[in-house]
């Protein structure tokens, strides 16, 4: 076997250029899949990252009837913070979120909103919610970028707000925007305000409320009071899970071609070996291997375009891919307002698995090409062989 | 003398066949692969323009402000005669009407009571004229989870999810609530005829689908139509084109008014213009590295062509050809090659791309559970660009591989020929 | 002698007879007795004035008391025939196109009456100003070229829609003439014009009004009362949801 290496290794590098224009259409497909898979992976991480960051913190507690869908429900669908979570509140493993309806009229124009009161010195959620310690006689309030564009507002800007509270009592004034935040998170973003807990509380004659519970990892969730749902970070981001394996799925099509026209040309120089070195086929029957091993040394000869495609890939991906994972890849146009969590840099991610299944995978796909052609070996008369005559 | 050549290679199988086989499955590869892409990409789009936005949309300005609130209100009036003027302007867009409304639906006991009742957004599209392109764009075969498509006035879908909920049946009762376009209060029946799910958590909780002319009635719109969607016959957006055609109408219409029309493409609505950048850019990527990669594959096939022929050239050398001469049929064989490999390559690539564009694979298997609005079906969608893009490595990289490795035939001596012919 | 007809004189004038300071609750009282009543019939016409089109629409309304009311409209043709019903604090629709009962319950009561600038909800708070509202005249000004108390009302139980208002009451006819909404920041919310104050039955009444959302765009509501009749005998089917069906 180490002999049949040796001699693989040298055929190729004989080669020259063949070998090299191989290496590098293979080396590519391990790049290509491996850089492809990994900015899927980094997308699916980071868009759960986001997700984490800016809306669901490592996890939520809703009240039973919370319905992010239904605003009309938001009215009826809150209750005290419950006994159990008081330490974790004072202490901001556990912040609570008010959430209800309102009006804004901006130049007139009327727009349903969704006010969510957060505690300003909360940390779980990146919202610049310290901004909202602002000493204004409007309501501070900070939004999210798309909100900002669809309101056509800028931070200072200030908007007429109309609520009720919690007895149906019609009240109205301006909130004052003093930060606009870009989350990549569209569900964090569009038509929503961000105001003072308290604030929103007495606006709402709703003392010690909340709609909902968004809990840091250092909160160990336990099973939840009674009146609330626990949603783990896994169900509130199975989208993100959708969404990725539709595109993985959609994106394997291209390994797949990838990997094809990789296997084309070592297809073709197989073939053409074998047909070029029959005199050396019969010789090395003439010198005692059996047809099988003649086949085995072939096949392994074609293997080593794979082994040489990895040290290659090595050689320029693995700088490549780093560098990537490091600098991200910047997708070269703004998608700051885009319609699904995306970050305008995508860091890709690989993991040990992915690497490892890639190279496997792509070894025994050359094999079984390389070994292809080579059993017309087999079917050779040695004789014919040696004479080089053409078979 | 390309006579000479042409029977040369089809005469001997291995010099033109192999080489052929090659550079046709590439080219193939190349060409399907980039109109997968382009589909694979343009799915959300897709969707997009088939559910609300269409590749392109005339609505009234005053509409296009609000447009996330149905403003039905601000819809364009006369809206048939507007039809008709769009579609003799537009000649390669095919125009629907829509009217998007938001409500109440409220099921009935068999007293007439409300059993149940829910906040239902709604469409109103052309589903009962013959010829209607409306029912294949919304999927609605194929989304119909119980009873039937609306074949006469006063039917409706209703979302599957919502009709349970609502304890709805197919050929019950229900009696939609909304405000008709002069604000007042719009109750109307309607019957279920069946229900759909179409995948997305937003549209399966509550949707009713109703003929337009219906709607109409419904919500006091005669002759109105919140929104006329444009789609492009082709089938597939064109954010260039879009653009030029809503520029262009919105030059011919940019009368003042505030219920004058307006045209806005897929991108100018909402947050699609990012998505549609994107996938461009995504495809143009995927394309190149694949360029890139298939032209290394046929040089190298070039190549191994010209090292096939080691012999023969060896002989013909022999036997006094002009290397230059050689070297020059060579090159005018590949040629021939990488013309061949190509035209077959694309035609049998666009047909391939074509089937599944047409009928696309349909991966519902694999995307059990999904919740957000994707087409678990996935189509190719066949460019421009598909039409020559194959040849860039089909040809270039044939026809350079050869020549690369035709360069040996320079360095051959002719006094070592005899030597390496003997057998 | 002396003392009884000090005592008349007394009781003809309601207040110190050097500065009439007359009590805000008692002018509410007044203008209560001139707008309600035991029953009624009426026939109005509403103007809505929209972004694009103006709408009429005409109806005609029996009610006892603030309890019970019960419209049908007459025109445009489309609505002919549509009636709504309210007994105590439950509104039902019936629409005769669809032949359906609908109650107006919940998010629905917030949502405007037919498109005009009022919400069933406004229609349906049928307490006494004075049972929900604390009182204090602010002064007297001149609306119309009439001599008007101006008085503020500010809520003094919590499930009110607006938490203030203010009212300009004609100081002899005791007729409302202008009304203004507040949220409970103070912020404006609507705003109620009255004109048209004729002599019926023995009360002086508004046969106009102008509602306006001060917030939305658009040019408000204008309500005109054609043909009013007070203690009229209505039959008490009336009030039934069966009397919708007809």
């Amino acid at each position: 076997m180490r002999l049949a290496i040796k001699l693989a290794i040298r055929n190729l590098i004989g080669a020259g250029l063949r070998t090299w224009l191989n290496v590098i259409v293979l080396s590519f497909s391990f790049v290509v899949i491996i850089w492809i898979k990994g900015v899927m992976a980094g997308w699916d991480h980071q868009a759960k990252k986001d997700m984490s960051d800016f809306e669901i913190g490592s996890g939520q507690y809703w009240h039973s009837g919370y319905d992010p869908y239904d605003p009309f429900s938001l009215l009826d669908n809150h209750a005290p913070v419950p006994e159990g979570f008081r330490a974790g509140v004072a202490e901001g493993s556990i912040e609570p979120e008010l959430i209800v309806q309102g009006t804004l009229y901006p130049g007139g124009r009327l727009q349903s909103v969704i006010i969510r009161g957060i505690d300003p010195d909360q940390k779980i959620l990146k919202i610049p919610t310290g901004k909202l310690d602002a000493a204004t006689d409007a309501i501070p309030a900070v939004i999210g970028s798309i909100m900002a564009k669809n309101l056509k507002a800028s931070a200072g800007d200030r908007i007429m707000l109309r609520w009720r509270d919690a007895h149906g009592t019609f009240d109205a004034t301006d909130i004052v925007i003093e930060g606009i935040f870009s989350s990549n998170v569209p569900s964090a973003e569009a038509g929503q305000i961000y105001i003072p807990l308290e604030r929103l509380r007495k606006m709402m004659s709703m003392p010690g409320e909340a709609t909902l519970f968004t809990f840091s990892s250092s909160f160990s969730p336990e099973t939840a009071p009674e009146g609330w749902v626990l949603r783990t970070r896994k169900e509130l981001t199975s989208s993100i899970d959708e969404m990725i394996k539709m595109k993985s799925t959609g994106q394997s099509i291209l390994y797949g071609v990838l990997l094809l026209l990789a296997m084309l040309a070592i297809f073709d120089t197989q073939v053409l070996s074998i047909f070029r070195r029959q005199k050396e086929i019969g010789t090395y029957i003439a010198l005692g291997y059996t047809r099988h091993q003649v086949v085995g040394l072939f096949t392994v000869e074609g293997t080593m375009y794979a082994v040489l495609a990895a040290i290659l890939s090595a050689a320029y991906g693995l700088p490549f891919l780093t560098w990537q994972a490091r600098a991200g890849w910047s997708i070269p146009i703004d998608t700051s307002e885009f319609g699904i969590a995306m970050a305008k840099t995508l860091y890709p991610v690989y993991s040990a698995g992915l690497v490892v299944t890639t190279v496997l995978a792509v070894m025994i796909v050359t094999a079984v090409v390389s070994y292809w052609p080579s059993r017309r070996i087999a079917k050779m008369s040695p004789t014919d062989a040696l004479r080089g005559k053409l078979q | 003398m390309i006579r000479f050549l042409l029977q040369g290679l089809l005469r001997d199988k291995s010099r033109s066949l192999l080489p052929v086989i090659v550079v046709t499955a590439g080219v193939m590869l190349t060409v399907w692969l980039h109109a997968y892409i382009n589909g694979f990409m343009g799915d959300i789009i897709d969707t997009n323009a088939r559910f609300s936005n269409g590749h392109l949309k005339v609505m009234s300005k005053a509409y296009a402000d609000n447009m996330d609130e149905f403003p039905n209100d601000l819809a364009l009036l006369d809206a048939d005669s507007m039809t008709a003027v769009l579609g003799k302007e537009f000649p390669s867009v095919s125009w629907a009407q829509r009217i998007r409304f938001g409500g109440l639906l409220d099921a009935p006991d068999k007293n007439g009571e409300t059993k149940a009742q829910g906040p239902v957004f709604g469409i109103g599209l052309d589903l009962l004229s013959p010829g209607s392109e409306e029912i294949e764009r919304l999927n609605l075969k194929k989304s119909l989870r119980s009873g039937s498509l609306p074949r006469e006035h006063f039917e409706a879908l209703i979302s599957d999810d919502f009709a349970k909920k609502l304890r709805v049946n197919p050929g019950d009762k229900v009696t939609l609530i909304s405000s008709a376009m002069d604000g007042s209060v719009a109750i109307y029946n309607f019957v279920a005829s069946g229900t759909v799910s179409f995948g997305s958590e937003v549209l399966d909780r509550g949707t009713i689908i109703a003929d337009i002319t219906d709607v109409r009635e419904a919500l006091n719109m005669p002759d109105a139509s919140g929104e006329i969607l444009g789609f492009f016959k082709g089938g597939y957006y064109d954010d260039e084109l879009a653009l030029s055609d809503a520029g262009s109408f919105n030059a011919v219409h940019k009368s003042a008014g505030e219920f004058a029309p307006v045209m806005r493409s897929l991108s100018q609505q909402g947050n699609m213009d990012q998505y549609v950048k994107l996938s461009s850019v995504y495809a143009s990527y995927i394309a190149i590295i694949f360029m890139v990669a298939m032209s290394l594959v046929l040089w190298n096939a070039g190549l191994l062509g010209g090292l096939r022929r080691y012999g023969e050239i060896g002989l013909r050398l022999a036997m006094g050809e002009e290397k230059g001469h050689v070297y020059r049929t060579m090159l005018t064989e590949s040629v021939v090659i990488g013309l061949t490999g190509s035209v077959t390559g694309t035609i049998i690539g666009l047909f391939f791309a074509w089937l599944l564009q047409k009928y696309g694979i349909d991966m519902s298997g694999i995307m059990k559970g999904t919740s957000i609005m994707i087409p678990s079906v996935v189509r190719a969608h066949i460019t421009t660009p598909d039409f020559y893009l194959g040849f860039i490595p089909g040809l270039i990289s044939t026809v350079t591989g050869t020549a690369l490795s035709g360069i040996g035939i320079y360095k051959r001596q002719t006094a070592r020929l005899f030597k390496e012919l003997e057998v | 002698m002396k003392r009884l007809l000090y005592l008349i004189l007394l009781a003809a004038y309601p207040g110190p007879p050097c500065f009439p300071q007359p009590d805000p609750a008692e002018i509410l009282k007044k203008v209560e007795n001139n707008i309600s009543s035991e029953n009624r019939v009426f026939e109005s016409t509403m103007i809505i004035h929209g972004a694009r089109t103006s709408r009429t629409m005409t109806s005609r309304t029996y009610s006892v008391g603030d309890k019970q009311a019960f419209t049908e409209y007459l025109s445009p043709a489309r609505d002919l025939g549509t009636k709504m019903l309210k007994l105590n604090n439950q509104l039902w629709i019936y629409s005769p196109s669809s032949d359906r009962t609908i109650e107006i319950s919940g998010n629905m009561l917030r949502q405007s009456v037919m498109g005009s600038d009022l919400s069933y909800e406004d229609m349906m708070d049928d307490r006494k100003l004075t049972e929900i509202y604390n009182s204090r005249l602010t002064g007297t000004e001149t609306v119309d070229n009439r001599k008007v108390y101006v008085l503020e009302l500010t809520a003094n139980v919590p499930d009110v829609a607006y938490y203030s208002r203010k009212i300009w009451v004609d100081a002899e006819r005791f007729v409302p003439l202008k009304e203004e909404l507040f949220a409970k920041s103070g912020q404006l919310l609507k705003r109620m014009t009255m004109s048209d104050v004729k002599y019926i039955d023995g009360r002086w009444f508004p046969e106009s009004a102008i509602y306006k959302d001060i917030l939305k765009q658009g040019g408000g509501t204008e309500f005109r009362i054609t043909v009013i009749k007070f203690n009229q005998k209505i039959p008490d089917y009336i009030f039934s949801k069966a009397a919708l069906k007809q």
